[in-house]
């Protein structure tokens, strides 16, 4: 009996000590991960719009994020969008403009804060509790990026999650205004190194490129090798036009699962489908209810 | 193990005589899996040596307070303790390297060599010792993974470091796991070749 209380004290003490240790490492280098992560996403961004360090975004091009919220207020749940306004960069620059479940518009409001703070999520839900008032419930769902060159819309960038294989896959997609797809970047998965990892290959990723709307609306996978040419042309082996028509050629075409690893493949095609169709959904009725309202945005 | 080992014999202990992945064939799990180019094999091997020197002092400096019942699970949560801290820093300083092989560090926890070793030593010997012993387990499991990862790239891939230098493929066999297993025995039988050369000429 002794024996078993000593065993649990001591098991106990090594254990709080251990989950001291993690808890401490844990603070020390959340910070520093966070950061990096904040890189990765924004390399991810350039390379997904096609520029990098060395050939940076030029200024003519604008970046405005929309944040997308569900607001429960009693039983009646909205969604809310907080929009950069049109003059960016003072103090109320934000709208929180809400819409029903059915597309219509509800109202909306100015929120107060700064260009900087809107990147935290605490700052943000804050600030937008506040401008709804109390009584409000809010959860922050997810951001788009707009990209804008002069007056036109140039892109759209999502991220996405979605359950893959093991656990979730996050991808990073870039759209263009007509919801064709222009890139795919993986940003996180634990799908088995060798087959389902293989989903972070340019020659998988790559193949949804240039896929018109209509074809993403239906997009499968098929289990069929993939042609020698078309490999050749998603890992850039060949120059960029011929790639490009080499692409376009095959852009009416299904995704060519990878080798043994078809259900990674599906989940990734399923959720680009799915988060596609819902985003163009989403931003129709965001549109449409902008225009309607006369609300000015920057993009 | 007796206690006189100068601290270079409990080094070179565990590089040559008793080398975990040549002599022991311990941990050839990973050995096999991972060990596919040389990067591989030094970043996890790296990885590795951190570990069992950690916890080799660890539980060395604990060893009166641990009840003999209980010392499996407490090496256990000492092994995963410190993979848990090499885990996250490697992720927060190291995302390049993390990205490649961070799935794989999780399972140094389970990684037979390290329990193996203090069991064997660190809760019998003094701080220093297992110090010592801890690095040069960790030190031999690298120059393993660091040879195999060499034999494997430049046959497999025709490359060193990711630098082309054959400028063909021998053979793709040696980049798949099985060829690991064939790898390490060749290495094996090499090892104890020498052994063997060694200990007639020493007799002759």
């Amino acid at each position: 009996m002794k024996n078993i209380l000593t065993i649990i004290l001591r098991l106990t003490v090594s254990c709080l000590i251990a989950g001291l240790i993690m808890g401490m490492t844990f603070v020390f280098t959340n910070k520093a991960k966070k950061a990096n992560e904040h890189a990765r996403e924004e390399k991810v961004v350039f390379s997904l719009l096609g520029y990098s360090k060395a050939n940076p975004i030029p200024d003519s091009m604008g970046l405005h994020e929309i944040f997308r919220y569900v607001v429960s207020d009693g039983e009646a749940q909205s969604i809310g969008y907080l929009l950069p306004s049109e003059g960016h960069g003072e103090a109320e620059a934000f709208n929180f403009v809400r819409i029903d479940l059915d597309g219509k518009y509800l109202d909306s409001s100015s929120v107060a804060i700064t260009e900087k703070k809107v990147k935290d999520q605490k700052d943000r839900d804050a600030a937008v509790q506040i401008a709804l008032g109390a009584g409000k419930e809010i959860r922050f769902v997810d951001q788009t990026i707009v990209v804008t060159e002069g007056d036109g819309r140039l892109a759209y960038l999502l991220g996405g999650k979605f359950p893959g294989f093991k656990t979730h896959i996050a991808i990073m997609l870039a759209l263009d205004p007509s919801y064709s797809i222009l890139g795919l970047e993986v940003m996180e998965h634990e799908e088995d190194p060798g087959l389902g990892a293989e989903i972070e290959q340019e020659y998988f990723k790559n193949q949804f490129k240039l896929k018109p709307f209509e074809k993403i609306k239906s997009i499968e996978v098929v289990k069929a090798p993939l042609p020698n040419e078309y490999f050749d042309a998603l890992e850039g082996r060949v120059d960029e036009s011929a790639a490009f028509d080499i692409m376009k050629q095959y852009s009416d075409q299904d995704i060519y699962a990878l080798t043994g690893a078809t259900i990674s493949s599906a989940a990734v095609s399923s959720g680009v489908r799915a988060m596609t169709k819902k985003f163009a959904y989403r931003l129709d009725i965001l549109d449409r209810v902008l225009n309607e309202q006369q609300i000015a945005v920057p993009f | 193990m007796a206690n006189e080992n100068s601290s270079f014999q409990l080094l070179a202990n565990g590089i040559l005589k008793e080398n975990p992945i040549f002599k022991l064939a311990l941990s050839m799990c990973p050995a096999v899996g991972i060990s596919t180019t040389v990067i591989n094999g030094l970043l996890l091997g790296t990885a590795v040596l951190f570990v069992q020197v950690f916890s080799s002092v660890t539980i060395s400096a604990l060893k009166n307070y641990i009840h003999p019942r209980i010392r499996i699970p407490t090496y256990t949560l000492t092994i995963a303790t410190w993979v848990t801290v090499i885990d996250l820093s490697l992720a927060a300083f190291f995302p390049l390297a993390y990205a490649k092989m961070g799935i794989f560090v999780k399972i140094i926890v389970a990684f037979a060599i390290i329990t193996m070793r203090l069991e064997m030593f660190a809760c019998k010997e003094p701080i220093s010792d297992s110090f010592w012993d801890g690095l040069g387990m960790g030190l031999g499991f690298l120059v393993g993974m660091v040879v195999i990862g060499f034999v494997r790239e430049l046959l497999g891939s025709g490359a060193i470091l990711g630098y082309d230098v054959l400028g063909f493929k021998p053979l793709l066999f040696f980049i798949l796991p099985s060829a690991g297993f064939f790898v390490v025995g060749l290495m094996m039988a090499f090892f104890n070749w020498i052994e063997v050369a060694y200990a007639q000429r020493k007799k002759g």
